[in-house]
């Protein structure tokens, strides 16, 4: 095959179509014409492989549009585009006609909502099956994330304005479709009115970002169906592949019928007490319709446009970790200790649970703040969390935050969907609480039932999700930093540290230094760790006699200090941990201990 | 493929069924059949197991019933229409459908005229008093809704899942009936999907020839109606992989089926998945996709009770390969929670509680619990929950709570207000909800003062009585209790008395057949196992082995198989030992009279307990007769459970390590009245205590050179010198 014959943006099912034609018409002649097509069911007979290479060898992912509120029903259905999401919910499968047979062709209708061809009455037909998968975008989504893959500008894209359809098909004497176009059309602006937050830190880029930045109060994206969220259709997935939360980008075909979109108001249609179909609570209007056909999970390396280096090297990222410390130490008052465990937090990653034990989480609590220095230090680091790693939240805890918020998502048996709580959120995520905000009040049942979430949270990395009959767990990976007063109880942190600023922070980084800081976070996060056994030996001997010297002591001190070695260790580039880092470790808690005396 | 021959498998399902005899050799289906003319039952069910018994059904057929089963059900149906033999018994005959019957039978015989009409025809099913399942092979495991799949369609699946939602119960039309105002026929229409479209003009040959168009109308009471209900299924939590959501399916029930879920049931069922047409709007909007749901066609619920656990294929064989294994007692312990680490007489102690002894009913009325109640006190983090949860997961029945438990129900009962009928209506609380079960009570010591009180009747009664807004009952809660506690201040205090640490009543601690007390002590070999661990886990990501091989990796599995097939047992006190447990509990009372600060209340309770733990440890091992090694292991056990208590007053008492060591190790001796002790036995008993190898080493050598025991020179095991 030399070259695709079809626009793979434009026309990306006539290219599905016609390798299915091709690929049909061979295996009939080959099987004898008893039934070809039924080899193809949860198979793929070539049209991934097409777009997957266009995609990622041939450079055509910047010419798909990225969807979003802003562009939705100014895209022309039927093209190709782009959706960056966080699975928020799995509608389980539906199963569609997948093939049937037009007089002595096969035809498909996988990647499609509904068929080009009619379908003669009866005919062979093969009922295939596609997983629903329910994304919306990323909670706590940063903004400088939706600067790395801006996509073309869809406005410049004629090949993609559904306006340009319209006239087209005003010439043609087409008839229906048209409506379609012009519904989209008035009524995306409406909708893209979707209350924005914190417009401030979005960027005048070319691409209107939809989703605002969360704010410090946390918001109203978690409502379901207040923020731009699409439908995906995937096909031929071995299950468990794309898992709950997370974030991924989907390639596939944006389908748009405007029948089915017309609001349902028909009181003929039958009362079917429990088959209800959970596509009805998403109109296609405001959720639209994906046909995936081709997805990759994202890591946070996937939203750093410019890499500076390709090959980390010890010595780079040393270079880079000295300025991002010292950024750290001006931002917290010239308090370099806190500064240093910040780091440590910042670059903590859950490597593995074992039964109950969490390896690798390092949540912080800065004690010694009240409302004032929160306000000053907290939004100050907030807004540099928010400036370095992907995902981000600050949550206030106030009795009344408790006492309302949904923190647990929850199973709606009613309508079957999965109705998302704040602590649903993708892995990687960065939580700050801000605890200066509590006073004395009590705590309604809701409330203690999101404390209790919460604790769960920091010490065992698992959130449970409400099924009614029963809670499953989700495992998280989630870095929890907490501002208080002192220590809190609440939010049982790994590492206290008492803040001492000396200073007020005035200062701002500029974009270079911060794309460096991202790519150095991202990096050393996913660094491999190996170290000999004869250094695990050396600390294990270090680790009895302090326990010996301190009877207070306990496993989830010693994982602690564990865990903060090998951070430092990979903090410089160093695959290995050596007996310096577990001195650096030593002389940190020596530091923290006197400011705990 | 072939076409399948309906009629030759129309023969053979009539074969079948009148041929078909079950093991006691009586012919199974002609006796439902016969059942279902004398009107006693409705439902037929055809079971796959005993079609594959069947001597002439062939692999094929029995492939073509689990692919097409909608099909089948209708071919057995005519065929049993064959087959129904006369009623045998006298019923009443007073409901209208037999009256319209005998009616039609009558017009049929004169009439006849029209009966090439397919219309007029009456249809098979309206005569039918039956309704046909076919269920599928019970030894099949159960897909998962996730394993259903499209290749699925239309055949028999078998799933299990748990019941969020019901409706109510509907009629749904099976044949509507018409009556024609021209000419009078009756005309019938099969309905067989959810939504027909009404006749209007009467299709009868008369009024076709008169041009009459009779007006037709609908006739509700002629007309065949089923039951139906409709229930969503959603995925057990076990069978989600990790980082997915639990899928749901719609399923059908038809006719006697219906009714027997309600939300919050765990069922297994089967039935046949089918696509499900759209109508009207929604097929047009559905454009080409397809909904799906289940017909069921058996329902079963998921034994809950030990009483109802049914062996599965080997089960049997490996429960009497297990029970030959001489240390099974000790090995199933070790199998529980074989995460946490040591603990291991409180392992057996909860392998105990789970084999239970029987309840006594006496002959004046009087009951006795045969439930064992296990308290587990201790420090804060010495897993004592794990140790609980993982205790509900191996119970059948168990329901794990907090002293604070959230509901308003609480742990007993409470009468509550319907929000939709505004009655007044019992809700039973988690210790009722455990009826014949295990209810874990963590938290036990931070329970609300009201059901602290209730409590002390659940456990020695086993009931809950309510008298509140005019309802007064008592309720069954023949559960098992395994409560958590902490100490008063949160911490032991080594300072204080036992009694002032456990916090709870007498009236309450007495009623615990075992307390034990868990602490977090510290000593230099505790704490180089933990900097290995921790060392363990941060290197390689996994936790390090264990110290020796569970079961297999069904373990869990495993054990409640054996621990079914042990309640089943009902051992019995032989005479002779009644002498032996009344001395030993008589002593157990001197001991506490003699103390001077009586910290244990031994009451007749105590000895009811030493009873209840030699007739469990007897089940464990399958006899018939508890044996005297039954009863010192209870013994040992209570006697544990004590030191774990007391263990430091013996420490503060004066006594170094190597004596102490001398004292354990003499009293092992004593207890099981041999002059051996195994070295690896030995080691064991001491680490209880918090000593180490090298004590134990110091302490053999030391009594060795004074000719106390004698040291084997290999295996170190003692032998001790008799003086």
């Amino acid at each position: 095959m030399v070259g695709p014959q079809y626009d793979l943006v434009g026309n990306p099912l006539g290219a599905v179509r016609a390798t299915f034609e091709r690929t049909a018409a061979a295996a009939t002649a080959e099987s004898g014409g008893s039934d070809p097509v039924a080899a193809f069911r949860g198979k793929d007979w070539g049209a991934c492989e097409l777009f997957r290479s266009f995609l990622f060898e041939e450079d055509g992912l910047d010419k798909v549009p990225v969807l979003n509120a802003s562009n939705l029903g100014l895209i022309k259905p039927n093209t190709l585009v782009r959706y960056r999401g966080m699975v928020q919910d799995m509608l389980g499968t539906e199963y569609y006609i997948g093939a049937f047979k037009d007089g002595s062709t096969w035809r498909t209708n996988k990647f499609t909502d509904f068929s080009p061809f009619s379908m003669p009455h009866p005919c062979d037909s093969h009922l295939w099956e596609r997983h629903l998968v329910h994304c919306v975008p990323a909670p706590g989504q940063n903004s400088w994330t939706l600067e790395s893959s801006p996509g073309p500008d869809v406005r410049r894209m004629s090949s993609c304005l559904a306006t340009e359809l319209r006239e087209k098909r005003k010439r043609d004497g087409d008839n229906d479709d048209m409506d379609v176009s012009e519904n989209g059309h008035e009524e995306s602006p409406l909708l893209c009115k979707k209350p924005k937050e914190d417009d401030v830190h979005v960027p005048s880029s070319s691409t209107e970002v939809a989703e605002g930045v969360p704010e410090m109060n946390g918001g109203d994206h978690h409502v379901p169906g207040s923020s731009f969220s699409c439908l995906v259709k995937v096909y031929d997935m071995p299950d468990s592949q794309v898992k709950l939360n997370d974030v991924i980008e989907f390639i596939g075909v944006y389908t748009f019928d405007p029948e089915l979109a017309t609001p349902n108001d028909n009181p003929d249609d039958i009362m079917l007490d429990l088959i209800e179909d959970v596509t009805v609570q998403l109109p296609p209007s405001k959720v639209p319709r994906l046909h995936c056909l081709v997805w990759r999970k994202l890591s946070p390396h996937d939203f750093i446009s410019r890499p500076p280096v390709v090959e980390p090297s010890p010595s780079i990222l040393k270079g880079i970790r000295q300025s991002l410390l010292s950024h750290l130490t001006l931002v917290l008052g010239n308090d370099e200790l806190a500064a240093q465990c910040l780091l440590l937090h910042l670059l903590s990653r859950l490597r593995n649970r074992v039964d109950v034990v969490t390896v690798g989480r390092l949540s912080l609590n800065f004690t010694g703040f009240n409302r004032e220095s929160a306000s000053i230090f907290g939004n100050q680091l907030y807004s540099l969390i928010q400036k370095l790693v992907p995902y981000s939240q600050a949550i206030p805890m106030s009795i009344e935050y408790l006492n309302t918020a949904t923190l647990q998502p929850r199973k709606d048996n009613k309508s079957g969907r999965l109705v998302t709580g704040v602590l649903q959120l993708p892995q990687g995520s960065h939580l700050t609480f801000d605890e200066t905000l509590l006073q004395t009040g009590s705590l309604t049942s809701k409330g203690v039932e999101n404390t209790i979430l919460l604790k769960n949270l920091m010490e065992s990395q698992k959130v449970d999700y409400d099924f009614e009959y029963y809670k499953l767990d989700m495992a998280t990976d989630v870095q929890l930093l907490t501002l208080s007063e002192g220590k809190s109880n609440i939010l049982p942190s790994d590492l206290v540290v008492p803040f001492r600023p000396s200073s007020v922070p005035t200062i701002n980084a500029d974009s270079e230094e911060l794309e460096s800081w991202r790519w150095y976070l991202a990096t050393v996060r996913s660094l491999p760790q190996s170290t000999e056994p004869e250094t695990y030996q050396m600390i294990q001997d270090e680790m009895v006699s302090a326990m010996r010297d301190d009877r207070s002591l306990g496993c989830s001190e010693l994982s602690r200090w564990l865990t903060m070695a090998q951070i430092i260790a990979s903090s410089f580039g160093e695959k290995s941990l050596s007996l310096e880092h577990w001195q650096m470790v030593k002389e940190l808690e020596r530091l923290r201990k006197q400011r705990l005396q | 493929m072939k076409n399948p021959d309906f009629a030759a498998d129309k023969a053979l399902a009539k074969d079948f069924l009148s041929n078909f005899a079950d093991p006691r050799g009586e012919p199974k289906y002609l006796n439902i059949l016969q059942d279902v003319a004398n009107r006693k039952i409705r439902a037929v069910q055809i079971e796959l197991d005993d079609l594959f018994h069947y001597k002439d059904v062939d692999e094929e057929f029995l492939q073509r019933v689990t692919e097409n089963t909608r099909r089948y059900i209708g071919i057995f149906a005519e065929a049993m229409d064959e087959l129904m033999p006369e009623p045998t018994e006298a019923y009443t005959v007073d409901e209208d459908r037999d009256i319209l019957m005998t009616q039609r039978v009558d017009e049929g015989a004169d009439g006849g005229a029209d009966g090439t009409d397919p219309l007029q025809r009456m249809p098979p099913e309206i005569k039918r008093f039956f309704e046909v399942y076919i269920k599928a092979f019970s030894k099949v495991t159960p897909l998962t809704i996730r394993q259903v799949k499209a290749s699925n369609i239309g055949q028999l699946v078998k799933i299990s899942g748990i019941v969020t939602r019901c409706s109510d119960v509907k009629p749904l039309m099976q044949v509507a009936v018409y009556t024609c105002e021209e000419c009078g026929f009756e005309i019938y229409q099969e309905v067989t999907a959810r939504v027909f479209m009404p006749l209007f003009e009467c299709p009868s040959q008369r009024c076709k020839l008169n041009k009459a168009k009779g007006n037709l109308i609908l006739q509700l009471r002629a007309s065949k109606f089923l039951k139906f209900q409709e229930v969503k299924l959603q995925e057990l939590a076990e069978h989600v992989p990790k980082g997915h959501i639990p899928r749901s399916l719609t399923v059908h029930l038809r006719g006697e089926l219906t009714r027997k879920v309600a939300p919050g049931d765990v069922v297994e069922m089967s039935g046949i998945f089918l696509p499900m047409p759209y109508y009207g709007f929604r097929a047009m909007r559905a454009g080409l996709v397809a909904d799906t749901y289940l017909e069921a066609m058996s329902v079963t619920h998921f034994k809950k009770k030990y009483e109802e656990y049914e062996l599965k294929g080997d089960e049997q064989e490996q429960i009497d390969r297990l029970a030959e294994d001489g240390d099974i007692y000790s090995k199933l312990a070790r199998s529980l929670a074989p995460e946490i680490f040591g603990h291991e007489d409180v392992k057996k102690a909860l392998l105990l509680l789970l084999v239970g002894a029987p309840h006594r009913k006496l002959g004046d009325g009087m009951k006795i619990r045969g439930d064992l109640h296990i308290c587990l006190m201790g420090d804060p983090g010495v897993a004592k929950s794990q140790l609980l949860k993982h205790i509900i997961n191996v119970a059948p029945r168990g329901v794990y709570t907090t002293g604070r438990g959230s509901s308003g129900v609480g742990l007993t009962a409470a009468v509550q207000k319907d929000p939709i009928t505004s009655e007044f209506v019992l809700e039973g609380g988690a210790l009722v909800l455990a009826d014949m079960g295990i209810c874990a009570i963590d938290e036990f010591d931070k329970m609300e003062e009201s059901d602290r009180t209730a409590i002390h009747e659940v456990m020695e009664q086993q009931t809950v009585s309510i008298a509140k807004a005019g309802i007064t009952t008592s309720l069954n809660a023949r559960t098992a209790i395994l409560a958590a506690a902490n100490p008063a201040w949160g911490r032991y205090d080594m300072r204080r008395t036992p009694a002032e640490n456990i916090n709870l009543p007498p009236a309450l601690l007495s009623r615990f057949d075992l307390l034990w007390l868990i602490l977090d002590r510290a000593d230099m070999e505790s704490d180089l196992e933990m900097a290995r661990h921790v060392v363990h886990v941060h290197q390689n990501l996994e936790s390090p082995a264990l110290g020796f091989t569970p079961l297999e990796p069904s373990v869990l599995r495993q054990v409640q198989a054996y621990i079914s097939a042990a309640r089943r047992v009902i051992p019995s006190v032989p005479r002779e030992l009644e002498e032996y447990i009344a001395t030993a509990y008589s002593s157990i009372r001197q001991e506490e009279a003699k103390s001077n600060a009586p910290t244990s209340y031994t009451t007749i309770r105590t000895l009811l307990s030493i009873l209840r733990i030699s007739i469990a440890l007897a089940r464990l091992r399958f006899s018939e007769t508890v044996a005297q090694s039954d009863v010192d292991e209870a013994l040992r056990l209570m006697q544990m459970s004590k030191y774990s208590l007391y263990s430091d007053d013996r420490q503060r008492s004066g006594l170094d390590a190597i004596s102490d060591i001398y004292s354990i190790l003499r009293d092992e001796a004593a207890r099981t009245s041999s002059m051996d002790v195994r070295y690896a036995h030995a080691l064991n008993l001491i680490s209880r205590k918090g000593y180490s190898e090298a004590q134990l080493k110091e302490c053999l050598e030391e009594y060795a050179s004074l000719n106390v025991w004698q040291i084997h020179p290999n295996t170190f095991d003692i032998h001790f010198i008799d003086a």
